[in-house]
């Protein structure tokens, strides 16, 4: 719940990378993505975290809230790489107790790279999201060609998206307030999930009356079928082809090394 | 249920984000032609709901935690699947891009699991149901949406070599029939509540048709 606040806080600030045009910010982490999903190099994989890492270090990002969310977002990956060496076919190198356990070469190999792959991948998305702003980064999504309802739909949901998350603290609050705890066993199970099924119908009606009150105050202002959101022309300067260069012959040179020497 | 980045290679996310942008574009196409230009707002402020809702964790007994998806209530409150599908694509973007939950080469396969089948399983088991019951209805939609999206995400994993398909089925199965449950009496209650105090949002095959009985308390209430 507090990670809004955090990434909103984060992307505020002010950098080099934080100046940087948030199109080259998207297209580069997606390049790095894209290149890291499609690596078989454990060296290659750490070469990639040890740049973005360097890039968020001078980014003016907090190194230590960086990394939180980074561990944050592995559990649920982690689990999967972890148990990749017990059934990956490979040469057996451990054999459990009573022999049904084994932990094979491949499989450790294997478990490796799926978690070197997803933390570079999760790292770009800590760097982009922690240095532009969800405005911004949609209104680069639309500049990039994203369909313009589309783009709308994002805008909107971005722009309303800390509304409903005060709105979910505010109803939390108030019930804690009545010390009502949904993870306390003092009440049965049945009542508290029907207290959640009320607050969850709670958000739901809000949302939907916010919906139509947007809507009224949209078309009050003018808004038709056919509005497209209006979005001011941005030229990329130098600093932006000097960072995009960058990456891009990070990734070029990571190529060319996996291909003639590893 | 969110796949990340590493998982899928990449000619196979190819193949989910073509189906996603196909969806999208159906989906899209259906909320210009079947809904006034004021549900395109509203549904940017609803997936920012929907957003806050699945960040709230919802106790399972057993000590875990789940959260709720939700495809399968907006399937059956606006009475399309294609709903659903815009709905949770916009969520899942943004969980993507900005939260890193699920990964962005994995998105397209995501928003097949939770937005495509989330939403078609969703709309058409209630659709098949109702005539059952409204409750048991929305209840089975709710809980098969979540269980089917798991299952397939537990093929995805299988066929990109991630996870053993059958493991991946029994647990993944188990684990979501469980979260599944939550996701059925959640659906229900909401969709009760919404029926009781605002039914005019309600698509009218899921409403309860009590009209005359509002109309009679509202004038009771003047």
């Amino acid at each position: 719940m507090e990670g809004l606040a955090e990434i909103d806080r984060e992307a505020r600030k002010e950098s080099f990378i934080h100046n940087l045009d948030g199109r080259i910010k998207l297209i580069s982490s997606l390049l790095i993505i894209i290149y890291a999903v499609s690596s078989t190099n454990l060296m290659i994989l750490a070469i990639m975290e040890v740049y973005l890492l360097i890039l968020i270090s001078i980014s003016n990002i907090t190194p230590k809230y960086a990394l939180k969310r980074i561990a944050l977002i592995i559990p649920f990956g982690g689990f999967v790489a972890l148990i990749q060496p017990f059934f990956q076919p490979g040469n057996v190198i451990w054999t459990g107790l009573f022999g049904w356990l084994q932990i094979t070469d491949y499989g450790l190999f294997f478990g490796a790279l799926l978690l070197f792959r997803m933390v570079v991948a999760v790292t770009a998305i800590v760097f982009l999201s922690s240095s532009t702003s969800m405005q911004d980064l949609v209104a680069s999504a639309q500049r990039l060609g994203v369909p313009h309802q589309l783009a709308m739909l994002l805008n909107l949901t971005v722009r309303y998206l800390f509304f409903f998350y005060d709105q979910l603290e505010n109803i939390l609050n108030a019930q804690s307030t009545r010390c009502f705890d949904i993870f306390s066993n003092k009440t049965s199970y049945k009542w508290r999930l029907r207290k959640v099924g009320e607050t969850i119908t709670m958000m739901f009606l809000r949302a939907f009356e916010q919906g139509e009150k947007v809507y009224l105050s949209m078309m009050s202002r003018g808004y038709s079928e056919n509005t497209s959101t209006y979005r001011a022309k941005t030229s990329l300067d130098s600093k932006d082809y000097v960072f995009f260069s960058a990456t891009v012959l990070v990734i070029l040179g990571l190529q060319f090394v996996n291909m003639f020497f590893l | 249920m969110h796949i990340p980045d590493g998982f899928i290679p990449l000619w196979q996310c190819a193949i989910y984000w073509i189906i996603a942008i196909v969806a999208i574009g159906f989906a899209l196409r259906w909320a210009r032609e079947n809904l006034d230009e004021r549900n395109i707002p509203l549904l940017a402020v609803l997936a920012a709901g929907i957003f806050a809702i699945q960040a709230m964790n919802i106790p399972i007994p057993w000590g875990t935690s789940g959260h709720m998806v939700g495809a399968a209530l907006i399937a059956i409150i606006f009475f399309s699947p294609w709903a659903a599908v815009l709905v949770l694509s916009i969520v899942l973007i943004l969980q993507g891009l900005i939260f890193g939950d699920g990964g962005m080469t994995a998105l397209g396969a995501n928003i097949v699991n939770m937005g495509i089948i989330g939403g078609f399983v969703g709309f058409y088991a209630y659709k098949a149901l109702k005539g059952v019951g409204r409750i048991p209805a929305i209840f089975l939609a709710g809980w098969a949406s979540i269980f089917l999206a798991a299952i397939a995400c537990a093929i995805e994993m299988a066929w990109a070599g991630t996870f053993p398909l059958a493991e991946g089925i029994i647990f993944m199965g188990l684990y979501h029939a469980v979260i599944g449950v939550i996701e059925g009496v959640i659906s229900v209650v909401v969709v009760l509540g919404i029926d009781s105090v605002r039914s005019d949002l309600l698509a009218d095959w899921v409403s309860s048709n009590k009209q005359g009985t509002l109309n009679t308390k509202q004038e009771v209430a003047k």
